[in-house]
């Protein structure tokens, strides 16, 4: 199976997010972060914005011309999953010889953006990563965490998890 | 959260507008709504609302609150408080 | 959070512009629906008729959960469709409270994992029963509860309390599902005389005037659980839950089964409870019920004084003790789904929703 960007974002968020979205027990439809997000995305930049989707490789937005991918974030929490999300996409576009492009991170609320190389070695860990994904997914069950953590509270699968 | 939206615009856009809003609160005057919004929705309502409007010309002015529990509402003449209602 | 739409004066209702319009009968064009018009201008109490809306109403669609269509109306397929597409189901309940059914919209959350996962446990006898005994496990605390509530407060219950915590004992060695609806049979029973304690002279004054088949309370009974069974299916709705696979009813008993489940837990609290204290403030009385051919209704003007306590029942919060954060009554059948949902992909044991206050 394929792994999509948002499988690989919440792999790095949490495990148990990745298990649950995975085996399509969803609570984004109805919570209001993910609306407000969404909005977000449609909102900023929307002169310029291209999007791209394909096989759940969903890009924010796509310069062709200087071959950028643009992610596109309300905030600078949950760094390391942005990051690797997108040098994810980064990864796929080379893989699947679509063209060696070059990523950025856009943080229109904190008027912040960020630039994203693939190396070498980038390549070797998002591999490894997606044969972890895999074995997560293929989980007979969902894997548990002990408490709440920090990040739960903005977590649309807080009150299924918690409850 | 709970809004009162009032809104002045072109007359080419009144009934656009009126349209869009009309999806979000209930219409309770000419060119004016009131309701409860989710923080999701009022931005969806308002990025839609800032493209259909003109900033040169127009105007849309927003009052919003926690909840309408503080929120004392007096009507004179007449009374369309049904239309804010959920029971009709 | 978006709300529920009842609609009890007879009208229209139609998509328009990207929302719902709602017009009176009295304003549609004679053309439209001359018949229907007439036959439901006719029934309409004359104390309604004051309040009736004389124009037009439109509705914001992203302010709609869900319609209950408490009256005469008429729509097309449009309509429904839209509808459907902003996923608002809609409940029908005909002009004598009974409810009729409900457009259930194409589902759009669909976990073929947890459908699997939903029939295993329907096709297993003790992992079926395990979760049967739960919803009746429940049911009964809530049932008691109710009885205790007012039992500190100058009424005496105690015997019926006794009566139903010793039934309760059963529900864990009971070893099919008759059986577990018998223990629960024999607890509402139970339950059922300790109203006239709670009623007082009013119920006294309800259940002997009127005679088999039926009497007004039964009236009253029904429409509350069916408001309590169509809520649920609406919380169900926004799940992955199938609601036709069930564990205590059976399923496909004609109507989504597993809704009738989890309204067993519920029921106490959002049905019950809201009847004693209409009765008892004396919102709901016995001239407000009248006899037809097959038995008592509830009138109009109080099904819909019903209906307006029920509503503001399910808005009411309360502070959730694990969640920590205050949360609607109404949110709490919906928790309960993910608890089931939990129990089904084998993460956590359900346990069912026990009045905690």
């Amino acid at each position: 199976m394929h792994i999509t960007g948002t499988q690989l974002n919440y792999f790095f968020v949490c495990k148990r997010k990745l298990w649950l979205f995975a085996n399509h027990i969803q609570c984004e439809q109805e919570s209001d972060l993910v609306l407000q997000g969404k909005i977000m995305h449609e909102n900023s930049y929307s002169y310029e914005k291209k999007e791209y989707e394909f096989e759940g490789i969903k890009v924010d937005w796509l310069d062709l011309n200087n071959k950028v991918i643009h992610e596109v974030k309300k905030s600078d929490k949950v760094e390391e999953a942005h990051l690797w999300q997108l040098k994810y996409y980064l990864y796929y576009f080379r893989k699947n010889n679509i063209g060696e492009f070059t990523g950025e991170i856009n943080y229109p609320k904190l008027r912040k953006k960020e630039q994203v190389m693939l190396t070498d070695d980038d390549v070797v860990y998002i591999e490894k990563i997606i044969d972890e994904i895999e074995v997560v997914k293929n989980l007979p069950f969902a894997p548990k965490v002990e408490k709440p953590m920090k990040i739960c509270k903005k977590c649309s699968y807080n009150d299924l998890c918690w409850v | 959260m709970y809004c009162i939206l009032v809104y002045d615009v072109g007359e080419k856009r009144v009934g656009k507008m009126l349209k869009h809003f009309r999806q979000y609160l209930n219409w309770i005057q000419n060119s004016v709504f009131e309701g409860e919004l989710t923080k999701g929705q009022f931005d969806e309502m308002m990025g839609v609302a800032k493209k259909l409007m003109k900033k040169e010309e127009d105007s849309i002015i927003l009052f919003s609150m926690q909840s309408n529990k503080y929120l004392d509402k007096k009507i004179y003449g007449v009374d369309k408080s049904g239309l804010t209602s959920n029971f009709i | 959070m978006k709300r529920m739409y009842y609609i009890f004066t007879p009208g229209k209702l139609k998509r328009k512009e990207n929302t719902v319009f709602y017009v009176p009968f009295k304003n549609v064009e004679p053309q439209d629906d001359e018949n229907l018009q007439n036959e439901v201008l006719l029934s309409v109490d004359s104390d309604m008729a004051e309040s009736l809306p004389t124009n037009k109403i439109v509705l914001p669609v992203q302010d709609i959960d869900s319609f209950y269509i408490m009256t005469e109306a008429s729509f097309n397929t449009k309509f429904l469709d839209f509808c459907s597409a902003n996923k608002i189901p809609i409940h029908f309940f005909n002009y004598y409270g009974f409810y009729s059914g409900t457009y259930y919209p194409k589902e759009y959350l669909l976990s073929g994992s947890l459908l699997v996962n939903q029939v295993k446990h329907y096709s297993s006898i003790s992992k079926r029963l395990e979760i049967a005994r739960k919803f009746i496990e429940g049911a009964a605390f809530n049932l008691s509860k109710n009885l205790k509530y007012y039992n500190t407060r100058n009424k005496d219950l105690q015997a019926q309390i006794d009566t139903m915590e010793g039934l309760a004992m059963d529900i864990p060695s009971a070893t099919s599902i008759e059986q577990l609806m018998g223990i629960e049979g024999n607890i509402r029973k139970v339950y059922y005389t300790g109203f006239e304690e709670i009623l007082g002279k009013e119920f006294e004054l309800i259940s002997r005037k009127y005679n088999p088949p039926s009497n007004p309370l039964n009236a009253l009974i029904s429409f509350s659980n069916m408001m309590v069974y169509t809520t649920v299916l609406s919380e169900i709705y926004r799940t992955q839950l199938n609601p036709t696979i069930s564990f205590l009813h059976e399923p496909g008993d004609r109507r989504f089964s597993l809704a009738l489940d989890i309204a067993e837990i519920f029921k106490p609290l959002f049905a019950d409870r809201l009847i004693f204290k209409m009765i008892n403030n004396r919102q709901i009385q016995t001239k407000d019920f009248e006899s037809r051919l097959n038995g008592y209704y509830l009138k109009d003007t109080a099904r819909k004084a019903f209906v307006q306590e029920y509503d503001e029942k399910l808005k009411t919060t309360i502070k959730h003790r694990k969640l920590q954060k205050e949360i609607s009554y109404r949110r709490i059948i919906r928790l309960e789904c993910y608890k089931l949902i939990k129990h089904l992909i084998g993460d956590t044991e359900y346990e069912p929703f026990k009045i905690w206050w």
